[in-house]
């Protein structure tokens, strides 16, 4: 029963956003503009669901003693927050903020840049002209790397042309098909999800 | 203590890069036509158009996204142009308004009346369709908890057809959105500032004309800030840019060697 | 200097020292900015969302039709008892059937229509003469689709086409990796930046 009425509301609402795009009539509009504010409100309450089920599993973990510590971190991090934005706010030089600013961002910005060090070193371990397809992504990788670098010009005049000429035409044309076939593909999908055909969304089996 | 190799690699970027960045030098790079295309389109604009700029990324991206915004909103700012911050990512909300504060004090400029900064709202999709329907409804307050339509510089603004462009300042896909969403929907004019990951992307829009242009990474924002004449991040990280490409291409050639000697040697 | 600048170094070299291996300080670090990083999103959300466009118009100004999302959202919560789990998938429904119905002209227009005639119309647009960058990029098109087409198997003309394809797909692969080398580079030259011109102080 619950898994036809969520397939019927996920039909009524697929064709009535599939069918307010074509139409500038108030009525129209009126609707999309509700229908994407449900669409906001329910959003946020996943995020809320979340919450809880970090919360959940934090606890679960906590019964390893060897975890303990990093779970009561993790979750006086979450709690924290909170309970400074209830004391003094959320706008901009209040304490929540200032643990956004200095304990999030630049952690959050150190996580990221670990990435330079694993690229320098896969660089050098997984780089390798092993075939004629690898030789290619090496030839495009070095041709880019050097024009974007200072050599780039003295390497060359043509150099950094080259590199454009590469990028804006063999490349770009690989990255448009990928799109075409993303496109075709979502297409198909949400197609089948309206007409009730894909039900993998809705969980365990297919009938 | 035991050193792998990759170990080595990883000290050999670290020192490579430390003594760069003590050099004081600068290097000078020749501005790209999709950077020029974008400080074109902000010097065209009539003083006093109206831009909304989307601060679209996490804090995990600031290091490199913080000086293409930055440079993009001071163009903005001294052109005389209004701009209406917001943010389509949670991490974004406070890095926006603090660029846009900031900037705003070095020009002069007032809160209300030349620029207002909108905060977030979640959903990216959603959140973009519904202000093509109407900015008001979705964002019935600033970030600052003021009614919309008490801000002098909102009060004539109701949807897109009442700004001059969108600038995304972006670290993943959500440009992405406000083409397919924003643009193709109602018209929006897309401009944006990216990751240099992000940049392949955005090619294929680019060429197609659904987006107008792109400032990209930290090579884009020092060749926005040579054209602005003011120096930021961009310019200042030029050098240990460079030299990082250089160091892993020099990884690469000295792996491939090692590679090929060693199948010579087994006779492969 | 700022306690701000202290902190923030601080946390930022116990996340480096991963480069040395997994270790405490680094976990420790780890879980520090998963909570917080929750926290934060938890915050923003709950009052740009929640508190103003659902809260506020429906309690103070008694937007009564607003009680449609609200509960809708609350079902999201039946997710954590096994008998009212299934009353999630009505919310869900919503979201999956709206996201559907807008993407359908979208992707169509957007990404399939608008993209296929970018790589047409260079072409017939010439001055007579054709385009070798126009046709680059249409044989790359062409090629790199029929590596994707797996309703039959690649042989003969296909095959060879489909094997093109790949050798563009290496040029896009081998362009994107050179500029996420740039990318990854530069969020580290920040990061040095700020640990030796603020915390460290060594470049004034």
């Amino acid at each position: 029963m619950d898994r036809k009425l969520a397939l019927g509301i996920c039909f009524i609402f697929g064709v009535i956003m599939f069918a307010q795009y074509f139409s500038q009539h108030p009525m129209a509009r009126a609707v999309n503009q509700a229908v994407l504010e449900y669409w906001q409100i329910i959003f946020a309450f996943t995020l809320l669901v979340g919450v809880a089920s970090f919360m959940k599993s934090s606890f679960r973990k906590m019964r390893k003693p060897s975890d303990r510590p990093y779970q009561i971190l993790g979750l006086l991090g979450l709690i924290s927050m909170p309970v400074l934005a209830l004391v003094w706010g959320i706008k901009a030089g209040t304490p929540f903020m200032w643990m956004f600013e200095n304990v999030q961002a630049p952690m959050q910005a150190t996580v990221f840049s670990l990435l330079a060090f694993f690229v320098a070193s896969a660089s050098f371990r997984g780089f390798r002209a092993r075939s004629l397809q690898a030789a290619i992504l090496l030839g495009a990788a070095s041709i880019i790397l050097l024009s974007r670098s200072s050599l780039g010009g003295i390497v060359s005049d043509y150099l950094p042309p080259v590199a454009e000429w590469i990028r804006n035409n063999p490349s770009m044309a690989a990255r448009r098909a990928i799109l075409i076939g993303i496109g075709l593909g979502s297409l198909t999908t949400s197609l089948r999800v309206i007409l009730g055909i894909e039900r993998t969304w809705l969980g365990g089996s297919q009938r | 203590m035991k050193l792998e190799t990759r170990h080595w690699t990883f000290l050999g970027l670290f020192v490579v890069i430390t003594i760069v960045m003590l050099l004081p030098i600068r290097l000078s790079v020749p501005v790209s036509e999709q950077t020029q295309k974008m400080y074109d389109f902000i010097e065209s604009l009539p003083p006093n158009s109206i831009l909304l700029i989307s601060f679209d990324h996490e804090a995990s991206a600031l290091p490199e996204i913080r000086p293409v915004g930055l440079a993009i909103v001071r163009h903005a700012f001294a052109k005389g142009h209004r701009l209406i911050g917001l943010s389509l990512f949670a991490e974004g909300t406070v890095i926006g308004y603090r660029m846009m504060q900031n900037v705003a004090a070095e020009y002069g400029r007032e809160y209300g009346k030349d620029y207002v900064y909108l905060g977030f709202k979640p959903q990216y999709i959603a959140a973009i369709l519904s202000m093509g329907e109407s900015i008001p409804r979705t964002f019935p307050e600033d970030y600052m908890g003021r009614p919309y339509e008490e801000l002098e510089l909102l009060r004539g603004v109701h949807n897109y057809d009442d700004v001059a462009a969108v600038i995304s300042i972006a670290d993943g896909s959500l440009t992405t959105h406000w083409m397919e969403y924003g643009a193709a929907r109602y018209n929006l004019t897309v401009l944006a500032g990216v990751t240099a990951a992000m940049v392949t992307t955005y090619d294929p829009y680019i060429a197609s004309g659904q987006m107008y242009t792109l400032v990209g990474g930290l090579r884009g924002a020092a060749e926005y800030e040579s054209l602005i004449g003011r120096e930021g991040g961009g310019s200042r990280g030029m050098l240990a840019q460079s030299t990082a490409h250089i160091y892993v291409l020099l990884l690469i050639v000295l792996g491939n060697v090692i590679y090929f000697l060693t199948r010579r040697k087994r006779g492969l | 200097m700022d306690i701000g600048t202290i902190v923030a170094g601080i946390l930022t070299l116990c996340i480096l020292s991963f480069l040395y291996r997994d270790n405490p300080i680094y976990k420790m670090a780890e879980t520090l900015l998963i909570g917080v990083s929750i926290g934060y999103t938890l915050v923003i959300v709950w009052s740009t969302t929640l508190v103003d466009i659902l809260f506020e118009p429906l309690f103070s100004e008694s937007k009564l039709a607003l009680i449609i999302p609200f509960v809708l959202g609350l079902l999201m919560f039946s997710r954590f008892h096994r008998r009212t789990a299934s009353l999630s998938k009505i919310p869900i429904a919503v979201l999956i059937g709206s996201g559907a119905g807008v993407a359908i002209p979208v992707m169509l227009e957007a990404r399939t229509l608008k993209q296929m005639s970018a790589t047409v119309m260079p072409l017939i647009s010439g001055s007579g003469w054709p385009d070798i960058s126009a046709l680059v990029v249409m044989v790359g098109v062409v090629c790199t689709l029929t590596y994707f087409y797996f309703s039959r198997e690649h042989k003969g003309v296909l095959g060879k086409s489909a094997r093109l394809g790949t050798y563009f797909l290496m040029i896009f692969f081998g362009t994107t990796f050179g500029f996420t080398v740039m990318s990854r580079m530069s969020t580290f030259i920040g990061r040095m930046e700020f640990l030796l011109t603020d915390f460290l102080r060594i470049i004034k």
